[in-house]
């Protein structure tokens, strides 16, 4: 071997690892993936007063650690269409809150920051929200224009580098996520990790924010979901949404709610209540890497069965390949 | 018919609420500066000569990119704010045709959705057409490398239109034209409008009041079409039944921009400003633009 083949090959070896490494290097910082996971299933037929009650069951078998902790729940709230079920209902999220100040929360907050709306007086006065956290006494932030800081992300799918998040989530003990189960025309789904899109703020970002499209809404959700640690799940199923979500599709009850101290287990069982494979969702395949965990190996089914319906919920034609069918 | 101590208390809460060092934020407890609150209190306080205008005003000139943009609040990184427009229409109707103003107008004419480049168009026009728009007609985005969205292309043609009002350039003329193309381009199917596009696969979406009555502001003094009655005629009928501050304090402005009477939205407006039902500064300079639209004039009517 000459001295300038050596020099040449040593070249091509450092741009072969330069080109490959991007593809190989892991996207995240660490890995903050749980051992094992806990989800339960609690079956509700309707919205009413009597959630606290079953709620409080399912709190009590996670044995959730709240003392003296600030919470804050994040429901979905995109935006107000009379006679659509677009948002996570009131009565759920006030039940949420009571159940966590039972646990001795030192506050419970509600916040979001909707992504179509602006008006988001109007979502809350108008989906009924209003009324009921003021019966309540649960104050609420519009994370649309919440104090901002500027945070480095813990993850690089996007290559956005870094967000302008709001103060308000930044300084919570224990963020809960408490999406409503929907399909989405641009993501397959919306669930807890895509719920977090809600913390974004407009005042920067616009209405939609439409800077986490045009970076990749899979991406996105990773990123934003490996830089803000979602701690609890609550998932709105009582009614679901099915086919052109989140917005303009039909409801489809699944008389769930699931909880889990795992978001990505909470996607991925919610994934499985829908008729859809996990897997196939991309933020899930990749979030199982450092995120949480989507096998049913490594989930501790606490309560109620995982039970994939006999007809899987309907999707765009984009979407089709979800269903496990 | 409105409440004269209503007015002065509603203009005292907001002078109250600036920020030391000028400016003012969302929350009311907040303390950091935001452009669209600070400019909607600098229209609200326009014919005011206190203390509180001035400090605001040399807070927003002070706040400027120097690329003429404006940030979206104070620490915000450089790449410039689609509300930019709205600062330009602050320094505007605060008299202040400055250096300043020509730069946030010169950023204005160089922004551009997305859309606007050959590439994207050529992907929405082939390969992405679940959404019904018309890549050609183009306007403003939230954020420089992003789409057209309704507010920032309205709010931009405002900000053009008050700014050149009797002899406009051709660029100016043009992104005014395009800008309007593309509000009647994205106009929601039953009338009025969302926040960007009304129809996506094939399913009409809800318009929004706010967007409703900022595009029905940018398309004032044009030859009435039917996009401009049917939005109207919708933004008529779905204001009175809002109790929702922000977008009905717009939804007056908008109305009254066409002569359509808002003597009842501004009673119920009222109503909501006494029971304290403001939830930031935003909407309280909103809401007193629209009580003092009858009396003050109506800062956001244009001409063509």
């Amino acid at each position: 071997m000459t001295r300038r083949s050596l020099l040449a090959g040593s070249v091509g070896l450092a741009a072969g690892a330069a080109t490959a490494a991007p593809f190989l290097l892991p996207k995240y910082d660490r890995v903050r993936r749980p051992a094992r996971s806990r989800v339960a299933i609690v079956q509700v037929d309707e919205y009413s007063e009597r959630l606290e009650g079953a709620l409080m069951g399912a709190f009590r078998l996670f044995a959730l650690n709240i003392a003296g902790k600030s919470v804050l729940l994040k429901p979905n709230l995109v935006d107000f269409v009379p006679g659509v079920n677009v948002n996570t209902h009131p009565l759920l999220v006030t039940a949420a809150a009571e159940c966590f100040r039972r646990l001795g929360a030192h506050s419970v907050t509600v916040a979001e920051g909707p992504g179509h709306q602006r008006d988001t007086q109007l979502v809350l006065v108008e989906s009924g929200f209003q009324d009921e956290i003021a019966k309540h006494h649960i104050p609420f932030v519009d994370l649309n224009r919440d104090e901002l800081v500027k945070i480095k992300l813990c993850a690089n799918y996007t290559g956005l580098g870094h967000l302008f998040l709001p103060r308000t989530v930044l300084s919570h003990d224990f963020v809960v996520s408490m999406p409503k189960v929907k399909t989405h025309h641009w993501s397959g789904v919306t669930l807890s990790m895509k719920n977090m899109f809600g913390i974004v703020p407009g005042a920067k970002y616009g209405w939609p924010k439409n800077i986490l499209h045009w970076s990749g809404i899979q991406q996105s959700i990773l990123d934003i979901c490996a830089t803000v640690p979602i701690h609890f799940v609550i998932a709105d199923g009582i009614v679901a949404m099915e086919g052109n979500g989140p917005l303009a599709g039909t409801s489809r009850p699944l008389n769930s709610i699931v909880l889990s101290d795992d978001p990505v287990a909470a996607d991925a069982t919610c994934a499985r209540l829908m008729g859809f494979k996990p897997e196939r969702i991309p933020y899930i395949y990749e979030a199982v890497k450092f995120l949480g965990n989507a096998s049913i190996e490594l989930i501790d089914q606490i309560a109620g069965p995982v039970m994939a319906p006999d007809i899987p919920f309907k999707v765009v034609p984009e979407f089709e390949h979800l269903r496990a069918s | 018919m409105v409440d004269t101590a209503l007015r002065a208390g509603l203009k005292s809460a907001l002078i109250e609420q600036e920020l030391s060092g000028g400016g003012w934020s969302y929350g009311l407890a907040a303390t950091q500066a935001a452009l669209e609150p600070t400019c909607l209190a600098l229209l609200a306080l326009r014919w005011d000569s206190n203390l509180a205008r001035a400090l605001g005003l040399k807070f927003l000139l002070r706040m400027q990119n120097p690329d003429g943009s404006w940030p979206a609040f104070s620490g915000d990184d450089s790449e410039g704010s689609g509300l930019t427009a709205l600062a330009v229409i602050a320094l505007i109707n605060n008299g202040e045709m400055a250096l300043q103003t020509e730069r946030g107008v010169e950023w204005l004419l160089r922004l551009k959705g997305r859309e606007s480049h050959w590439l994207w168009r050529w992907k929405f026009e082939t390969t992405d057409t679940h959404v019904r728009f018309d890549p050609n007609k183009f306007g403003w985005p939230w954020l420089p490398g992003t789409c057209s969205w309704v507010i920032p292309t309205a709010l931009s043609i405002i900000a053009l239109k008050q700014g050149f009002v009797c002899c406009k350039p051709e660029q100016v003329s043009f992104r005014i034209r395009r800008g309007k193309e593309m509000l009647l381009d994205r106009v929601c199917p039953g009338g009025g409008w969302n926040a960007g596009n009304g129809v996506v696969y094939g399913v009409p979406l809800a318009p929004h009041l706010d967007a409703t009555a900022i595009a029905l502001l940018a398309l004032g003094g044009e030859q009435s079409n039917g996009a401009i009655a049917s939005g109207l005629d919708w933004l008529e009928l779905r204001a009175e039944t809002s109790s929702a501050p922000w977008s009905l304090a717009w939804s007056i402005l908008a109305l009254d921009a066409y002569g359509r009477p808002v003597e009842g939205l501004l009673a119920r407006l009222c109503t909501l400003s006494d029971k304290g039902f403001l939830a930031d500064s935003a909407t309280l300079a909103a809401v007193i633009l629209a009580i003092d639209c009858l009396v003050e004039g109506n800062v956001f009517k244009v001409i063509a």
